[in-house]
């Protein structure tokens, strides 16, 4: 039995998610290290106001699926394979070796600072229910304008597309889409219009930066992004992590190849349970689990159960 | 005459005996000990062989293949594998380490995505995809192995095997291999003085090595009654009155869905009340189906001959040898090559389900970006051309008075027009077609072609396909009972009539089925305690089947 921890991306923040973590020494000591590395107290990263920016959210989530992952770490529990969704991928990277948390904290602060500074309105995603890629891919190209831009991005299940663009292009493959037979079709509380061709820009100054940080052949597999593929090639991670921000991520089909690498027990970082609750619809035969919804204790016991 | 040069005729056999000589530093009898298997395999095996693996869809050799996965590379290369199902992660880790570079086989469907994947990235060559009779077959011909890997429950020191109710494929394995100059090797559970009964002679055996775990074995033929809907209880009905009862089908095949399930599930019930005890479904090409049991009960079933087993069922098989096929010991004797074979000539009706049928009827599983081959169905989901016997539901097919008129298989598909997540299932055009062209395969990857098909099965009616006598009138036939799929759109309701009248298709009041009585209370089990119940408790499901 194997077992994969997996990194949530924006959208699972909470206020007060670096407030509220396991209490374990290992905890305190990413915390600290975080706070020393970025010169601010990470405490002020998590209130209501600061999660209203881009940076907040993704270093709160970096620092808190690190320090949790640390932890498993610090009590003997390392997964056998690693998977993060978008900002996600950097805490992936650490745990499994491949990068510094140091680095990875400078690097995602950059990543929060290129992608706000991006598109500053009028863009943003939605997601839909109900349609396949294809469906989605469809419609999209045919409501594509160089005005209003609009692609099909992430897939997080067989029937969960999003799509990121300017407002009323994603407006228009909503609309198409309710009409079509989508179960829901939403607009999404972003600004950025993440994993599509308009943030290529930011990809590239990524991955510049990228191009000076030691990134090392990990001891577990990395799920990779973009191509969904576990990959162990140093090279491969960092092209992952800086361009994951202008490509999908095929979530779908990085959750359904570790079920078929073997595993069998999830473990979702905080925070939320975004993942989880995927991959319960698209993984029936393994047990996926969130340290938040079900608490370090519990996912500890799990995995010491499943995998010993 | 003399010839010009001298040659042997044994090279194969030198072969084996030169690679047998190297092993007196690991064993000096056929047993190999369990903590030198790795060494042993690197000895046994040489770059570029052809090594056929068992691995099927219940029983899997699993020490053994991962053993194989922990060779070197720098020793090991160039394999071509054969696999009649690629299911475990090593089985691909072969062709990631380099161990392996080119694999045969049947069935990929628990790595169809990895598997998709690796092919993209050229990691490794595909030879073909087939279904099971050919994989088996092609053993025999063109794929003879140079090395076997197969897994048994027992073996004594002579190298004799027990395979129990778990039989599968090992004894075809074992024979394309063994009487090839080949090396058989099996993984057992445990080595025991005397065996319960001998399912592959020791002579046909070269090694044998004691697993640290037992073999890999899942339960896979196991429907809990508990998810039948009503809806799959409608079609099960339309099926066993319209199709089993019309045409008195008393030899068949079923596949592993839910439908099916509902299907046994109803012979007590709702087929006792058409009077069809006896005239229907007396004779199974079927593995050891827990839902069968009330039927088997009930006195409706002759005799089940099982591709395999299935966990649990060892004891209710081993107290019915009536019905099932058993060894002197009790226990259950399964062969998948001729349980296939059986379900391909000897059974009238083959009834199967898939994710998308077009507009002519071919059918496929295919989703796009996977890979996950045929397994069996291709083998008894057609008309089979060498079958010269009879019986009165294959000469109730023949449709026309030619005096060389002969009989047909039924094969039937059983679908809801609707998949989950809102996706039709008739489709103008199957994903099989685009993959040909994404993974580069010489033909579509078609389950079932349109013209084997005699019956369709919808929520909404059967279309008797059989009877169909061009093109046209077939999509009008299957249009009629596609529901509003893109296809079932298509339909001119003013045909309905028609079509009613000529017998192309049936709803369900003109089999005097009321939507309203398929109801879960007509099955004779609702859960897995009742299905335990009727076997007066020899039934002993796996763990994640209990829910009390």
């Amino acid at each position: 039995m194997k077992l994969a921890f997996l990194f949530p991306g924006q959208g699972s923040q909470k206020v007060s998610m670096l407030h509220s973590l396991p209490d374990h020494s290992a905890v305190g000591e990413v915390l600290q290290e975080a706070s020393d590395v970025i010169g601010e107290n990470i405490y002020n990263l998590d209130t209501a106001e600061a999660l209203t920016s881009t940076v907040s959210v993704q270093l709160s989530l970096l620092i808190a699926s690190v320090a949790v992952s640390k932890a498993f770490e610090a009590e003997g529990v390392r997964p056998d394979f690693v998977a993060g969704h978008s900002v996600g991928a950097f805490g992936a990277a650490v745990t499994c070796g491949a990068m510094d948390f140091a680095d990875a904290l400078k690097i995602v602060k950059l990543r929060g600072v290129l992608m706000e500074q991006a598109f500053p309105s009028g863009y943003g995603m939605g997601v839909i229910s109900g349609l396949d890629a294809k469906s989605v891919c469809d419609m999209v190209e045919a409501i594509f304008s160089e005005e209003n831009p609009v692609y099909s991005s992430n897939i997080n299940a067989a029937d969960q597309i999003t799509i990121s663009g300017s407002i009323p292009g994603i407006n228009k493959v909503l609309d198409q889409a309710s009409q079509g037979g989508a179960r829901t079709a939403e607009l999404l509380n972003v600004s950025v219009p993440s994993h599509c061709p308009l943030l290529n820009s930011v990809g590239d100054s990524l991955y510049d930066k990228l191009a000076h940080i030691n990134i090392r052949s990990p001891v577990v597999l990395y799920a990779s992004n973009r191509k969904a593929r576990l990959i162990r090639n140093s090279e491969q991670i960092r092209e992952d992590l800086a361009f994951n921000v202008s490509h999908p991520v095929r979530w779908y089909e990085i959750s359904s190849l570790l079920c078929e690498y073997g595993t069998r027990l999830l473990i979702e970082m905080p925070s939320g349970n975004v993942l989880t609750n995927l991959n319960k619809k698209t993984l029936p035969g393994a047990r996926s689990v969130s340290v938040d919804e079900n608490g370090f204790e519990n996912c500890f016991f799990l995995a010491k159960r499943f995998c010993s | 005459m003399q010839a010009a040069k001298q040659r042997s005729w044994n090279r194969r056999l030198e072969a084996k005996q030169k690679r047998i000589e190297k092993m007196k530093g690991i064993t000096s009898n056929r047993i190999i000990p369990t903590h030198q298997i790795v060494e042993a395999l690197e000895t046994l095996i040489m770059p570029g062989d052809r090594v056929v693996l068992e691995g099927n869809n219940q029983k899997q050799a699993s020490f053994l293949s991962a053993a194989l996965a922990q060779a070197d590379p720098k020793k090991l290369f160039n394999l071509h594998m054969i696999m009649s199902s690629i299911s475990r992660p090593e089985h691909l880790d072969l062709f990631e380490n380099g161990i392996a570079d080119k694999v045969d086989f049947s069935y990929a469907g628990p790595q169809s995505l990895r598997m998709a994947q690796m092919l993209e990235d050229g990691k490794l060559a595909m030879g073909e995809i087939h279904t099971y009779v050919e994989l088996y077959g092609r053993l025999f011909i063109d794929l003879i192995p140079s090395v076997a890997l197969v897994a048994a429950d027992k073996a004594d020191s002579a190298g004799n095997l027990y395979t129990g109710p778990n039989t599968e494929e090992t004894p075809t394995l074992v024979e394309a291999a063994g009487f090839s100059s080949g090396i058989v090797i099996a993984q057992v559970n445990e080595l025991v003085d005397e065996l319960p009964r001998v399912d592959i002679p020791g002579s046909w055996i070269d090694f044998v090595v004691v697993a640290d775990q037992p073999y890999q074995l899942e339960p896979l033929f196991t429907r809990d009654p508990r998810h039948i809907t009503d809806i799959q209880i409608l079609q099960a009905m339309m099926v066993i009155r319209g199709i089993y009862g019309k045409h008195g089908v008393k030899s068949l095949n079923h596949g592993i869905g839910y439908n099916t399930a509902a299907i046994e599930l109803l012979l007590p019930t709702y087929g006792e009340s058409l009077g069809l005890k006896g005239k229907i479904c007396k004779h199974w090409a079927l593995n050891p189906h827990p839902t069968l049991i009330p039927a088997i009960e009930s006195g409706w079933v002759e005799s089940v001959h099982c591709f395999g087993g299935e966990v649990g069922m060892e004891k209710y098989v081993a107290a019915r040898r009536d019905i099932f096929f058993t060894g002197h010991d009790g226990s259950l004797r399964s062969n998948r090559t001729l349980c296939q074979l059986a379900g391909q000539y000897a059974v009238d009706l083959f009834v199967g389900s898939s994710l998308q049928i077009d507009e002519a009827g071919n059918s496929s599983t295919v989703t796009r970006g996977r890979l996950a081959g045929f397994g069996g169905a291709p083998n008894m989901g057609h008309d089979p051309g060498g079958r010269r016997h009879s019986s009165q539901a294959w000469l109730d097919m023949m449709t026309d008075t030619n005096p060389l008129a002969r009989g047909r298989k039924l094969v039937v598909q059983v679908v809801e027009t609707f998949q989950n997540g809102n996706k039709p299932v008739f489709v103008e055009s199957l994903d099989a077609v685009g993959a040909k062209k994404d993974i580069g395969l010489e033909t579509a990857p078609v389950m079932i072609y349109g013209n084997d098909v005699t019956h369709i099965v919808t929520e909404e009616g059967i279309a008797y396909l059989y009877k169909t006598d061009s093109m046209e009138e077939r999509r009008q036939a299957i249009a009629a009972i596609a529901g509003v799929t893109p296809i079932g759109l298509k339909h001119d309701v003013k045909k309905t009539e028609k079509l009613r009248r000529e017998g192309l298709i049936a709803l369900p009041e003109d089999l005097e089925i009321r939507r309203t009585d398929a109801k879960r209370s007509l099955l004779a089990a609702k859960n897995v305690e009742e299905l335990v119940e009727w076997s007066e408790g020899l039934y002993e499901p796996p763990a994640k089947f209990r829910s009390w």
